[in-house]
């Protein structure tokens, strides 16, 4: 293999790793950052007990913040030796039952052995109370990590939180509950008791770039390579990580890992001028414009830029503005004019018929029998249409109801109300009137007939 | 009014924030005896029997099972000598069941920090945790005379009873009754009035109202059982008249959690106390004043008397008293700042802990901010933080089309003048708003993207996707926020 080839390899699995598997970098938000690590050093090294929660919407970076801190904070041997961190998330643990035996599990304690948890519910929770209010200044103090902790809110009298948030008030172990949601208003999901518990912390992260020359220069800094030194500071910063990998800290295994990598100057110097010489052309901005305009959080550049690196290949081994741009627009296709170009002539007959009912009845239900004889109508005075069976367009239709094209009224399959033969059963459309009309316009080979059928129901 | 579905109906609360940092380990509170220094005192008090003749009577007591027969039976065990061997963890789950093992946390390697190399903002912030319950609390002299009337009255009459406490979650119920409960054991101790004894349950602690008969069960022997048995074993106690019972006081806290459909396990705890053998005294804790009329059934409520307390939230001057009594003689706030959070905090809730809190918070910034002393501004930052809503800067901070999309729903509400709208409108409101604003027009797969991002972020109430163009949307911001949000981000560009 040429050289040229490694090195393009070699980049594209660098730039592929760093987007996917990098849980610790986090870019901008120093003032939450230093928020949330004073808060947890404070837990750490003075037995503070704490509560805070943590906002933003999706995508935001709430969990590479917590990371991020907890990176910081590991590196620093009194913080490792003196906490115990409990990680749990709403979507695995559905309900207190669950939650309790992992943090049972988590916090090692005397009825946990191996991972298997002894004693019932009750038990267990009566005993990590006991343990929790045994404790005082001198045990190790406890970080609770919540994610999803809209999710923990729903849980059965908010039993795990009201407990959390109680040891948290009173003089028993110190511990410190991170909750992370995207919901802003998690706290009135809260019950009063638990409420007051809570110390009404919250840090609020919103994707800080705002202005879209931050967005750009995010960008760049994602697709360009390091410089020696700055691979070598990763190196020194995730290398605490990588001494604690027992630990069970979900996020240091196969964490990536930039002491594999190393690229010649001349290669980085060429790949990153070509970088910026493409991020400064005006095709490629528009490209990035719409997607910011689309979603400004990272998480959404990072899946547009990691489907952009996946392209390059030894015969393009350059990004482009074209290559931007062509990706830009598979981003912003409708799905459904796809759906709809992959249909029959038939089953796009009944759609097209469908929206004739629609259009003349302004959007009313309707059944098989009402397409069908608008269909008829149409089929009769038509040369290609004339013969198809009853049982056929049943079919089509059918199809049409699996895709999901058309909708029944009731929602169930069979309908609502009793048993409504499958002919007579009442449905919607789920397609705006303009997506039919491209749809009809981008078919291939369309007969004239139907596209003429198609600007007006008159025949 | 989905948004306020977050607070279920019972609705009532309080703590057990008392703790042993303050009051010293011999003023042993409550229950865990088994395994303490301190058990001998107690143990002969909390008899049902006397003493000498339950030894052979009922051998297999735990609590004497653990002090008298403990030597003899450990050699028989041979491999269990609690010292030596490991147990495999079904041995250590029988020990913990039958008390023997006490439950500990894993220990800090190196020793906290001294008080002396902290700073006096340090001080104040570790004076002003909601954990720091003070000896006798402020503001709350008068509903303290009162409990401890009742209860020494109970006491001294050898009779049983009911109480019920009632008030706003951080009003401080909970601290009050344990305060009074160590006030009478103090003098228990003195000799100044009749030894009792003390047990308490938390509704909230509990899996379910059920297990309040464990938990009374294992604070009289530190046993764990089943219900059914624990329940039988408390009947025979409470109704089976012996000589030398002392009096049991029970503190019942989250009362609301312990009512389920039969109520059979709040009867139980309040019927017990008529029965002369028993010389319980229960004092029950809930938020809600009307607790016994709305919830409970009628013969419940009858039982549960009508010697009951109700705790005002704490006013504006009683929020101050209580934050300038925990800084003591510090010169770490300045006397406006404690005023502004007490006035703040007192118009919303009544709140101590959120006063504590807000407060504590307020030092944080402070001591970011590198000076000693907390003062307007700190507050009216942590005030800030802690009360304010951030749905503003939330909808500033969204992509265009989002911003777009909830101008859309606006418009689609002001355009029906009905709240709940149909994506569909929506979306022709979309196509009209980014035509006039000249923006490419999304199309309504990604449209939905945006609803459904919207939707987790709870700016819009929006169903699942799955109803696609029929789905309902209502606006969970006031239009004028969204309004606000866009105009003055305009303004400022």
């Amino acid at each position: 293999m040429p050289e040229a080839d490694q090195d393009l390899a070699k980049t594209r699995r660098f730039l592929k790793e760093r987007l996917q598997r990098d849980y610790t970098t986090l870019r901008g938000y120093a003032e939450e950052r230093s928020n949330v690590r004073q808060l947890l050093q404070r837990t750490a090294e003075m037995g503070e007990s704490n509560s805070l929660l943590l906002i933003g919407p999706r995508g935001s970076g709430k969990t590479t913040l917590i990371n991020a801190v907890l990176t910081d904070l590991l590196a620093n041997k009194s913080f490792v030796d003196n906490t115990l961190i409990v990680h749990l998330d709403g979507n695995l643990h559905t309900d207190d039952r669950v939650a309790l035996k992992s943090i049972t599990v988590q916090m090692q304690l005397e009825n946990a052995a191996d991972g298997r948890v002894f004693g019932s519910f009750a038990e267990n929770l009566a005993f990590l109370l006991q343990c929790l209010k045994a404790g005082g200044k001198q045990s190790k103090s406890v970080v609770f990590i919540l994610e999803e902790f809209d999710l923990f809110c729903a849980h059965h009298n908010q039993t795990l939180l009201y407990n959390l948030f109680d040891v948290s008030q009173s003089a028993q172990a110190p511990i410190c509950v991170l909750g992370v949601t995207c919901r802003l208003d998690v706290i009135e999901l809260l019950e009063k008791r638990v409420k007051s518990r809570f110390s009404h912390r919250q840090v609020f992260l919103f994707p800080s770039s705002e202005r879209f020359e931050e967005y750009v220069a995010l960008c760049r800094e994602l697709l360009s390579l390091p410089s020696g030194s700055a691979l070598q500071e990763a190196v020194k910063r995730i290398g605490g990580l990588q001494k604690i990998r027992s630990e069970a800290l979900c996020f240091a295994r196969n964490h990536f890992d930039p002491n594999e990598y190393s690229f010649s100057p001349r290669v980085r110097e060429t790949w990153n001028k070509h970088v910026a010489k493409v991020l400064a052309s005006q095709q490629a901005q528009r490209t990035l414009q719409t997607l910011y305009d689309f979603d400004i959080s990272e998480a959404f550049l990072k899946g547009y830029l990691f489907r952009l690196v996946a392209q390059l290949r030894s015969q393009s081994p350059y990004i482009t503005a074209e290559k931007m741009a062509a990706l830009g627009s598979q981003f912003e296709g409708d799905d459904k004019i796809e759906l709809l170009c992959g249909l029959s002539v038939l089953e796009l007959c009944l759609i097209i018929a469908i929206k004739h009912h629609s259009e003349i009845y302004d959007r009313d239900p309707f059944n098989f029998e009402i397409i069908f004889a608008r269909f008829s109508k149409f089929a009769k005075v038509s040369t290609t249409m004339q013969g198809v069976e009853r049982s056929i367009v049943l079919k089509a239709f059918e199809h049409l109801r699996i895709g999901e094209l058309i909708m029944p009224l009731s929602g169930g399959a069979g309908g609502g109300v009793g048993k409504v033969q499958k002919e007579f059963e009442m449905h919607k459309l789920a397609l705006t009137y303009g997506q039919i009309q491209q749809a009809v316009q981008r078919y291939q080979a369309l007969p004239t007939e139907v596209a003429q059928w198609a600007q007006s129901s008159l025949i | 009014s989905r948004l306020a579905e977050g607070t279920p109906r019972r609705s009532i609360h309080l703590s057990n924030i008392v703790e042993q940092r303050v009051f010293k380990e011999d003023e042993v509170i409550s229950t865990p005896k088994r395994g303490r220094p301190s058990k001998k005192t107690i143990q002969d008090s909390d008899e049902d029997y006397s003493p000498k003749k339950s030894v052979q009577k009922t051998p297999t007591r735990p609590r004497r099972s653990s002090t008298t027969t403990k030597p003899a039976a450990t050699p028989s065990k041979g491999i269990a000598t609690t010292t030596a061997a490991p147990m495999t963890p079904s041995q250590k789950m029988k020990k913990i069941r039958a008390g023997e093992l006490s439950p500990s946390m894993q220990q800090r390697t190196d020793r906290p920090a001294k008080d002396a190399s902290k700073s006096e903002l340090q001080l104040a912030r570790e004076q002003l945790h909601v954990s720091v319950v003070p000896k006798s609390l402020p503001c709350r002299e008068r509903e303290f005379e009162n409990i401890y009337a009742f209860l020494e009255g109970k006491i001294q009459d050898q009779c049983g009873g009911c109480m019920y406490v009632s008030g706003v979650p951080g009003t401080g119920k909970t601290a009050t009754v344990t305060g009074v409960i160590r006030t009478l054991q103090r003098m228990a101790n003195q000799n100044e009035l009749p030894t009792f004894e003390f047990l308490e349950i938390n509704g909230m602690r509990l899996t379910e109202p059920r297990q309040a008969y464990v938990q009374i069960y294992k604070q009289l022997t530190g046993k764990t059982v089943s219900w059914e048995q624990a329940h039988s074993l408390l009947e025979k106690r409470f109704t089976t008249p012996a000589p030398r019972r002392v009096t049991t006081v029970l503190l019942v806290d989250e009362l609301d959690i312990l009512c389920n459909r039969r109520q059979d396990v709040v009867y139980n705890l309040l019927d017990w106390p008529t029965k002369s053998a028993a010389k319980l005294v229960v004092v029950t804790i809930a938020n809600t004043m009307d607790l016994p009329e709305r919830l409970l059934m009628g013969k419940v409520t009858s039982r549960l008397g009508l010697t009951r307390l109700t705790y005002q939230p704490y006013s504006h001057k009683q929020l101050q008293e209580i934050v300038t009594a925990r800084l003591g003689g510090s010169e770490a706030f300045k006397g406006e700042a404690v005023q502004l959070v007490a006035r703040k905090v007192a118009a919303v809730s009544g709140d101590a802990r959120r006063a504590l809190d807000i407060c504590r918070r307020a030092t944080e910034i402070a001591d970011t901010a590198l000076v000693k002393c907390v003062t307007m501004l700190h507050v009216q930052q942590a005030l800030a933080e802690m009360i304010a809503s951030a749905k503003v800067q939330a909808i500033k901070n969204c992509s265009r089309l989002e911003q777009i999309f909830l101008q859309a729903v606006a418009a689609e509400v002001t355009r029906t003048g009905v709240e709940e709208t149909t994506f569909m409108g929506v979306y022709l409101q979309v196509e009209t708003i980014a035509a006039f604003m000249g923006v490419t027009t999304p199309p309504p797969g990604r449209a939905l993207r945006v609803c459904a991002k919207l939707g987790a972020e709870r700016l819009i109430i929006s169903e699942h996707s799955r109803n696609d163009l029929f789905q309902k949307i209502l606006l969970n911001v006031s239009a004028d926020d969204i309004h606000y949000a866009l105009r003055v981000g305009d303004v400022a560009n």
